[in-house]
Order: C-alpha cells, then structure tokens, then sequence
C-alpha cells in the first residue's frame, strides 16, 4: 500500500504492523538512530517514532505542522539529532539551523551533519541569540525542545530576532522542567498565558495540545508572533 | 554601524542594502576560525530581520542560493569541530573548584580578621562574614551609618572605641577588598553551574551543580570519574581516609562529599548509609550518561526519589541499639532530633 502523506514530507505508511509515521529517507541506505528503513516503489522511508520525537507526537496529535519543503527551520535544542534527522528529511530544498549547547551532544550532532547536506550545526545557548545572529538568517519555523525551566522565554528571544514575520513557533512544553511539583496542567496554562502577554512580543497561539501518551506532562504548542 | 557576519564585515545602507563591505576569504578553514574567535570590540552583531543571505549575495561572496547553504554548513561543521576539541572542558572546570575553595578560605580568614579590628570599634555589631565586610566598606565608622539601617540605634550607643582618620580609611579599604572576593566566589560559582549543566547534565541533575563538580575535580575529569565503582563515589573527598581505602589498608570511609547533599545531610541518621548508597549508584550512573550520550534523562532523578521514598517508609524507625555500638550513635542523638522535622522533605 503507497504512503499517504499527511503534511508535506510527513508519510503514514500502513502495513502489518498497523499505521506509522515516516520521513522520505534524504541519504538513502543509511539509519541515523536504529530506525527502520522502509522500501515502497522505488522511494526509502525512515520511520519515525512518535515516543522518540516531540515533533512527531505533535503530527501524530493533528498540529497543522508548518514545514513545507523549502522551509528554513531553526531547531533550538537539536541534542544528538533524533528530529533533526526527520526535519532534515521533511525540508530537502531548505535548510535547518540546529542549536545545541552541550558539546558532548554537539559531537553525535555533528557526525549527522557530516553526512546530511541540510543541516547547520551550532554550538550555542539558546539562552543568547545574539551569539549566532551572524551565522542564522530568518526562518519560517522555530522549533523547540530545550527542557529548560524559561522555555517560553527562550522562544521568544529567538523569535524576536529570526522568525518571519508570519512565521511559526512549534514549542514542546516540559511540565516537570519548569516546576516538578506544581500539577502540570496549572504550569501549561502559565506557560501559555507567558507566550501571550508576557513579553514585549506576544504571541497567538494557534493550537495546542497535550503530548500523551507518547510523552507524559509535556504540551505541544503551535504559535505566530501577534503583529 | 559595522555589522560583523560569518562571510565578513559590512555597513548596511537604506532599506536593507548593504552600502560597504570586507568580504573574509573564502576559505572553509579561515571562515571556521573566524566563527571560533570571540567578536572584535565595536563591531555589532546583525539586527533582528536582517538578510544575511541576500546580503551575501549582493556583496558577491557567493552566487546562488545552494552555494550559500554549502559553504555555510561546511563552515559551521569546521567551527564546531575546533570548538569541541579546544581543550576538554573539564579541566576550567577542576581549576574553577579548586580556585573556590581557595578563595572561601582566603575570604573566611580575612572576615575574622576584620571582625576582630572593626570590633574594637563597634563590638556589638553582631555580623560576620560576608554582611559584616558589607556593612564595613559601606558605612565605614560608627558615625557614618545611616539612620535607615537597623544598626543605627546599637551604633549610636556602642562602648567601642571611635574609628577615624587613616584608621577608617584602612578598615574600609580591607572590608572592601574583602567584598570583590566574595564577589569573585559567586563569579566563579555561577561558571561552575553553567559550565556543569552544560558538560555533565545527569550529573548536575542528580547532585547538584556544586557537589558534581568537587566529585568531576577530585576525580580528574568526568571520564575519570565514569571508570569509578559506585562504592568509590560513595567515599570520594574523605580524603586521607579515602587513599588509605583505595591502597587496601582501611574500611570504607563512610563521609565522602556527597555526604554534604541535602538528601542526606537532612536524611535521619539509621536511613543515611542506605540513602548514600542509592545516591552514589545514581551518580555513577548519570556520569556515564554525561560521558556516552550527554543528554539529560530525567527518570534518572525520578528513579532516585522513588528509591529514597522506599528506604524511608522501609526504615522508619531507628535500629534497636545493641550495647557495643552505642556510644558513639547517641552523641549524635540531639542533632539528629533536630532534624527530624526537616528530615522528610527535599
Ligand atoms: C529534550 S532534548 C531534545 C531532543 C531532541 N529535540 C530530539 O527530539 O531529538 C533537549 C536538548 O536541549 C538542549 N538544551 C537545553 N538547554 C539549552 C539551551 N539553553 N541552549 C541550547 N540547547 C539547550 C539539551 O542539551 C538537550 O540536548
């Protein structure tokens, strides 16, 4: 059965094992993490599991994801690549900036960018854009997934500087990481008011909904910068 | 303005041209290097919207868009690469520890010395450390403290003796210089707390970013600490006691540095040992993660508190004291009873 692609570059491929989600392969022959590879009519997909991927969990949810084939995406928080691989996949005319802090991350990172031709890896804290202003130019997407407890800030530091300005914010929001304690639904609803009006820039929020079971207490969120 | 980009140094001119620039070579090695080094002064970093790609095109660095994404990356690859392998962070970090305990007690000896001179002249003060070198280099004699601050009563009617002329100066001068190196030791702490949550994440997570790096320090570095057994990370920092262990010739020393985390320090007595264990087995742990995958995985710290949580509902109430043991236990019995509120919290 051929794939159905349920955004641009983002395939569901149904066969035994039931539905999932896949990404057309951008180096075909290679496994970036120990992912399945999939041949159908001549074209290699990479399956993508959604327990892996906040990204994916967000497809999976229904998020109307942004990301189109010549998109320019900035990627806060890139780790060792899991994602970035997909968006890799999902933007073959694009390119993705992938930010990533911890140097011994930044290491696997860097030997996804080896072989991938899409990606720009940079060794920075989100915390400070002003540090990679020279090297990132505007995007369509910001994509986020740091875990740290100012992520809404974080976002919109970034977002004031390089998102377009009908561009979009794709956020993952870890309950635990901003208050461990406090119920998460409480710290989602702060989070979300935060984006709104808690800075000098606010955004709308377009859409967002909680990432279980795929990834407990963590809220998906999909935002434009209110102009 | 001059803004400085990867591709080199330009003026930008009305709506978004470029009116001047100085292209870098183009060379992959050389835009890396540039990348690495830290921004020249008076140059400013790009504004919010600015193009850099049309930019580079326009200045005629590159020729085309697939150009630009290529020489970027390759660029960015380069730069990466000499920035994990400028020297491992681990050893600013182990000079970063050893500098902070040199400097506590550096500030720690000369608090008590100003303590002792400034008490000649207000001894009911009633400060120490830190609040008191504060208060000195602010107010400096007796007569200089303002009527806002809760001192002025006792100060008014202090048996001290009167603090004037180059007498004050010295006072104040010592108190001030006593102040920049409290002021150097949050500098350096504050280094130590990035520099770990972004080196040794599980690490920092688990212990905390202080205590994680007297363990990186005292072991060598964080791959040093990884080959170590749990047992061993138990007793790191029970210093002479702990060689004589590792050569063979002593039981385990049970008081190592991570003795000093709260989970412990708080914990009641009869729970410490096993809540050391556990805790030390999750540290050698998160260091192995920090070494092999550097991502930050919170069931570590979840993992932990649960552990905590059995030992103490399994243990809640201390072990029946046999005769032999008993001294030394029961002096501890007051402090311990103390704790005792406190000692079921985080
Ligand atoms: C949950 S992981 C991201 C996983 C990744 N998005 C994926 O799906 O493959 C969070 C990452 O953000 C990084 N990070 C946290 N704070 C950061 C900051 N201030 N700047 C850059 N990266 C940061 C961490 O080092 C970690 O690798």
């Amino acid at each position: 059965m051929s794939p159905k692609e349920v955004s641009a570059g983002i395939f569901e491929i149904t066969n035994r094992g039931g539905k999932q989600l896949a990404t057309k392969n951008l180096v075909p022959g290679t496994s970036v993490y120990g992912e399945k590879l999939v041949g159908i009519e001549d074209c290699e997909y990479r399956i993508w599991n959604p327990k892996r991927s906040k990204l994916a969990a967000m497809v999976i949810k229904k998020f109307n994801v942004p990301i189109a084939q010549d998109s320019k995406v900035l990627y806060l928080g890139a780790a060792s690549g899991t994602t970035v691989s997909h968006v890799s996949d999902i933007v073959p005319d694009g390119i993705v900036y992938a930010v990533e802090f911890s140097p011994r991350t930044m290491r696997d990172l860097i030997g996804l960018c080896d072989v991938r031709p899409n990606i720009v890896p940079i060794l920075a804290d989100a915390n400070r854009p002003q540090l990679y202003a020279h090297i990132v130019e505007e995007v369509d997407v910001i994509f986020q997934d740091v875990a740290q407890p100012n992520q809404s800030e974080i976002a919109v530091l970034n977002a004031k500087r390089f998102l377009k300005r009908d561009g979009n914010l794709l956020l993952s929001i870890k309950a635990r990481s901003i208050d461990t304690v406090a119920n998460p639904k409480k710290v989602f609803k702060e989070e979300v008011r935060k984006l709104e009006h808690g800075f000098d820039v606010g955004f709308k929020v377009l859409d967002s909904r909680e990432l279980a079971p795929f990834h407990e207490d963590h809220l998906g969120i999909l935002a434009r910068v209110r102009n | 303005m001059r803004i400085i980009t990867w591709f080199g140094t330009l003026t930008p001119g009305e709506n978004g041209s470029v009116a001047e620039w100085e292209l870098f070579p183009k060379d992959t090695d050389a835009l890396a290097r540039m990348l690495v080094q830290p921004k020249e002064p008076g140059m400013d970093m790009p504004p919010a919207g600015f193009e850099l790609r049309a930019a580079a095109i326009e200045c005629g660095f590159v020729t085309s868009n697939d150009e630009y994404n290529e020489l970027l990356r390759d660029v960015s690859i380069r730069a990466a690469k000499y920035r994990i392998s400028s020297g491992t962070p681990d050893m600013g970090m182990i000079q970063a520890v050893e500098a902070l305990d040199d400097i506590s007690e550096t500030a720690n000896t000369l608090s008590e010395r100003l303590a002792e001179w400034y008490g000649l002249y207000f001894p009911e003060v009633g400060l120490s450390s830190e609040t008191l070198a504060r208060f000195v280099a602010k107010y400096g004699s007796r007569s200089g403290i303002s009527p806002d601050d809760d001192l002025y009563g006792k100060a008014a009617s202090s048996m001290g003796a009167e603090l004037t002329g180059l007498d004050e100066e010295l006072v104040k001068g010592f108190a001030g210089n006593i102040c920049t190196m409290y002021d150097t030791r949050s500098r350096i702490e504050e280094y130590i707390v990035t520099s770990m949550e972004s080196s040794a994440p599980n690490l920092t997570n688990i212990a905390g970013a202080l205590i994680g790096a007297r363990l990186v320090s005292m072991a060598g570095g964080l791959e040093r600490l990884a080959r170590f057994p749990s047992s061993t990370v138990q007793v790191i920092g029970a210093n002479r006691a702990l060689f004589k262990h590792l050569r063979g010739r002593a039981p385990s020393p049970k008081h190592g540095i991570i003795f000093n985390h709260p989970h412990i320090r708080n914990a009641l007595w009869w729970q410490r040992g096993k809540i050391a264990r556990a805790l030390a087995a999750k540290i050698s742990l998160a260091v192995r993660m920090d070494v092999y995958s550097g991502e930050l995985n919170e069931s570590l710290k979840t993992g932990l508190d649960k552990k905590i949580e059995s030992i103490r509902a399994a243990n809640p109430k201390p072990p029946k004291r046999d005769n032999k043991g008993g001294r030394g236990k029961g002096s501890h019995k007051n402090k311990y009873k103390k704790n005792e509120k406190t000692g079921g919290r985080k």
